[in-house]
C-alpha cells in the first residue's frame, strides 16, 4: 500500500484506545508514526519531529482539533491535516475546511477510509514537493537568464550610450524609443524630449522618413538601407552633414521597428571644405599659369580691334572701323568676365540671405538667356514646380549658380558634333521635401568623356577654347556650397548632362 | 588671285584679324573654325600655306598640325602656329608625343604668339612664302 519513502505522521486523540489501535495499523502500512493525547502536547511533538501529515481528532477537552489544524498551519503550510470528526458533524468540517484541512475521515475510523486519506495526503504531498523542485529550478534558470539578458542588455546599452555614431531606434509604429548621446549631438534636441515623444517623421527629414516607411512596408524588399550621405536638419533648423544607413528590425519574422545610424560629417566637411580653399588657392596659382593664355587671347582680340579701328580711319571704311570697334568692346567684356570671376572665386562670402522666389529667378535666368538659345537653335523650357514659393535664400548664388549652368548646357548643345538633333535645355525646379530644393539644368549636348567630368570642378579647365576661363563651375561650386548646398553632376558623351544643385531650404522670414 | 591662306581658329576676332591683315597684303584667305574643318577644307583647296590656333574645341590644333605634317599630299604645305601657348610648351608637346611612339613631325615653319602685331603677322607670312 505505501510503497512511496516513509512518512513521518501524527496522530492526535484524546481517548488512549483509538491511538493505540490506529497506531498499530498505521505502523503497520510503514509509516513512521507518533502520538499525543491532546491538543498542546501534539503542537509541542509537532515543532520538533515536523511530520508531513497530521491527524487529529476534532472533539479533544482544553486544546480541540480545529485549534491545532490552525496552529499547525501556522507553523507550517504545507503540511496535511486529516481532521476526524463525530457523524454528521457537518458545522466543524466546515470550519475545518476554511482552516485548510486535506481531508475529513468519520468515527468509528475504519481501516479503508482512512488509507484512501492517506493516499490522498501523501499524493498531494509528492506533487507539492514536485512543483516544489520545478519552481526551484525554474528560479534559478529564470535567475540566470535574467542575470545573461541584464549583462548582454547592459554591454548593449553601454554600446548604444558610448557610440560616436547617433543611434535612433523606433518601435513598429515608428515611435522613437532609442536615442542616444550621439544623436543628441547630430539633432540637438535632448533625449527625453525625443524618447516616446517623437515620431521618426519628426526627427528625420521626408526623404529619410520615406525610405524608413517604405523598408517597413516591403514585405520581401529591402529591409536594409545602405549607407549614404545626406543633410538632416538639427532643433535650430541648420542642415547638418551626415553619413547615413538604417534597417528594419525583425523578430521571428515580424517587424519589431527600425534603428538608424548617422556619422556627423561636420568635422570632415570642414576638413574638407579647408582642403578645398587650400586646393582654390593653388588652383589660383596655377590660375595664373592658365590665365596667361586667356589674356594673350584677349590683348590679342585688343589689338586686332585696334588694327582694325586704324585700317578704318585711314581708309574711310566704316564697315572696318564697326567691327574693329565691336572686337575691342568684347573684348573688354572678356577682361571683366575674368576679373569678377577670378574676384568671386577668391574671396570668401557669407551668403546674404533674404526672401524671394526661386522660380521666379530661374524664370529670369532663362529669360537672360533666350536669345542665346534662339541664335543657336537651343529650345529652353521651363519646368518649374508650383509648390514652391517664397524661401529665404541668397537670391545671388541662385542667380549667378543658374546662370552659369545654363550657359553651360547651352555651349555643349553647341559643342555637339552631330547636327541634325533638335536641342533642348531643360530648367527645372523640384520641391524635394521641406528641407531642401533641387534646380536640374539637363541638356542633350556634347556630354562630357570621365576624363572631363573628373576635372570639372576641382582644377582650372576648359573644353571651351577662347570663350571658357576655366572658372566658371568652380565659383559656382564654391557660391553653392556657401549656401551649404551641393552640385553634383551626370554626364554621357552625346547623350547630354544633367547639373544639380541642391540648396537647403529655408521658411522666409516674413511669412 | 595672290595665294590662298587657310586661317584655323575657334576665336572668331582673331579669325577676322587674321582675315583682314591676310586681305590687307594681297592673299586669298580661307577659314575654318575647328581642326576638322581645317582638315577638310586643307585637303579640298591645297592652300599655300596654314594659320593654326593650338587650342581650339573640338579638334586640338596640335592633333591638326600633326596630320597636316603626316599627310604626303599636305606635308608641304608651310604652317605657321599662331597661338597663346608659348612656343616651348608646343614643341614640348610635339616631343612627348614623339616619345609615346607618334610619329616625329617636324617643326612649324613659324610660331607667333598672341599677341602678335599685324606687321609681324604680315612679315611671318612673307618670309614663309618665299
Amino acid at each position: 500500500m505505501n510503497d512511496g519513502p516513509m512518512n513521518k505522521l501524527l496522530l492526535v486523540d484524546d481517548e488512549p484506545d483509538i491511538l493505540r489501535v490506529l497506531s498499530i495499523s498505521l505502523k503497520a502500512d510503514g509509516y513512521d508514526v507518533r502520538t499525543a493525547p491532546g491538543g498542546e502536547e501534539a503542537l509541542a511533538i509537532f515543532s520538533t519531529e515536523r511530520p508531513d501529515i497530521v491527524i487529529t481528532d476534532i472533539k479533544m477537552p482544553g486544546m480541540n482539533g480545529i485549534e491545532v489544524l490552525r496552529e499547525v498551519k501556522k507553523i507550517d503550510q504545507e503540511t496535511e491535516v486529516i481532521i476526524i470528526t463525530g457523524h454528521g458533524d457537518i458545522d466543524a468540517a466546515i470550519e475545518a475546511l476554511k482552516y485548510g484541512a486535506s481531508d475529513f475521515i468519520n468515527k468509528p475510523v475504519r481501516d479503508e477510509a482512512l488509507s484512501i486519506a492517506l493516499k490522498r495526503a501523501r499524493e498531494k504531498i509528492d506533487i507539492k514537493q514536485q512543483l516544489k523542485e520545478y519552481t526551484v529550478g525554474l528560479e534559478h534558470r529564470i535567475t540566470a537568464a535574467t542575470r545573461e539578458v541584464r549583462r548582454k542588455s547592459n554591454f548593449q546599452s553601454k554600446l548604444i550610450l558610448s557610440s560616436n555614431d547617433g543611434i535612433v531606434a523606433t518601435d513598429k509604429d515608428l515611435s522613437v524609443v532609442i536615442y542616444n548621446p550621439g544623436a543628441e549631438c547630430i539633432f540637438g534636441y535632448a533625449a527625453r524630449d525625443v524618447i516616446e515623444r517623437m515620431r521618426l517623421k519628426d526627427l528625420f527629414t521626408s526623404n529619410i522618413t520615406h525610405l524608413f516607411m517604405s523598408a517597413m512596408d516591403a514585405d520581401n524588399g529591402a529591409k536594409e538601407i545602405p549607407w549614404q550621405e545626406t543633410m538632416v536638419l538639427d532643433c535650430k533648423g541648420e542642415s547638418i552633414p551626415v553619413r547615413f544607413s538604417g534597417s528594419v528590425l525583425h523578430e521571428k519574422g515580424r517587424k519589431m521597428g527600425s534603428v538608424a545610424f548617422f556619422q556627423d560629417l561636420r568635422e570632415i566637411k570642414r576638413l574638407e571644405r579647408e582642403l578645398l580653399k587650400a586646393e582654390r588657392l593653388a588652383a589660383v596659382g596655377q590660375t595664373v599659369a592658365g590665365l596667361s593664355h586667356g589674356l594673350k587671347n584677349i590683348l590679342h582680340g585688343l589689338k586686332g580691334g585696334s588694327y582694325l579701328v586704324d585700317l578704318g580711319i585711314k581708309k574711310n571704311d566704316t564697315k572696318k572701323l564697326k567691327s574693329g570697334w565691336d572686337m575691342i568692346k568684347r573684348n573688354i567684356g572678356r577682361t571683366s568676365e575674368l576679373v569678377l570671376d577670378l574676384l568671386t572665386y577668391c574671396k570668401e562670402r557669407e551668403p546674404e540671405l533674404e526672401d524671394c522666389s526661386p522660380n521666379g529667378i530661374a524664370n529670369d535666368v532663362c529669360e537672360l538667356m533666350l536669345q542665346k538659345a534662339r541664335e543657336n537653335q537651343v529650345d529652353i523650357v521651363k519646368d518649374f514646380d508650383p509648390s514652391i514659393g517664397m524661401v529665404s535664400m541668397d537670391p545671388r548664388t541662385l542667380h549667378s549658380a543658374l546662370l552659369n549652368l545654363m550657359t553651360n548646357a547651352i555651349d555643349a548643345c553647341l559643342f555637339d558634333k552631330e547636327t541634325d538633333k533638335s536641342w533642348q535645355v531643360v530648367l527645372k525646379t523640384i520641391r524635394e521635401d521641406e528641407k531642401s530644393l533641387r534646380f536640374d539644368v539637363a541638356d542633350n549636348g556634347a556630354g562630357m568623356s570621365e576624363e572631363v567630368k573628373e576635372k570639372l570642378f576641382t582644377s582650372f579647365f576648359s573644353t571651351k577654347g577662347h570663350r571658357g576661363t576655366g572658372l566658371g563651375l568652380m565659383v559656382t561650386r564654391k557660391l553653392v556650397e556657401e549656401q551649404g548646398g551641393q552640385i553634383s553632376v551626370t554626364s554621357k558623351p552625346d547623350i547630354g548632362t544633367t547639373f544639380t544643385i541642391r540648396l537647403p531650404l529655408r521658411a522666409p522670414e516674413q511669412q | 588671285m595672290g595665294k590662298k591662306v587657310l586661317v584655323v581658329d575657334d576665336d572668331p576676332d582673331v579669325r577676322l584679324f587674321n582675315v583682314t591683315v591676310l586681305e590687307e597684303h594681297g592673299y586669298t584667305p580661307l577659314v575654318a573654325t575647328n581642326g576638322e574643318e581645317g582638315k577638310n577644307l586643307a585637303r579640298q583647296e591645297k592652300p599655300d600655306l596654314v594659320i593654326l590656333d593650338v587650342l581650339m574645341p573640338r579638334e586640338s590644333g596640335i592633333r591638326l598640325y600633326r596630320e597636316l605634317k603626316t599627310d604626303r599630299t599636305l606635308k608641304h604645305i608651310p604652317v605657321i602656329m599662331l597661338s597663346g601657348i608659348a612656343e616651348k610648351s608646343f614643341l614640348r608637346s610635339q616631343k612627348v608625343l614623339a616619345e609615346f611612339g607618334d610619329k616625329e613631325v617636324p617643326e612649324p615653319e613659324a610660331y607667333l604668339e598672341k599677341p602678335v602685331e599685324a606687321e609681324e603677322l604680315a612679315a611671318t607670312i612673307q618670309k614663309v612664302l618665299g
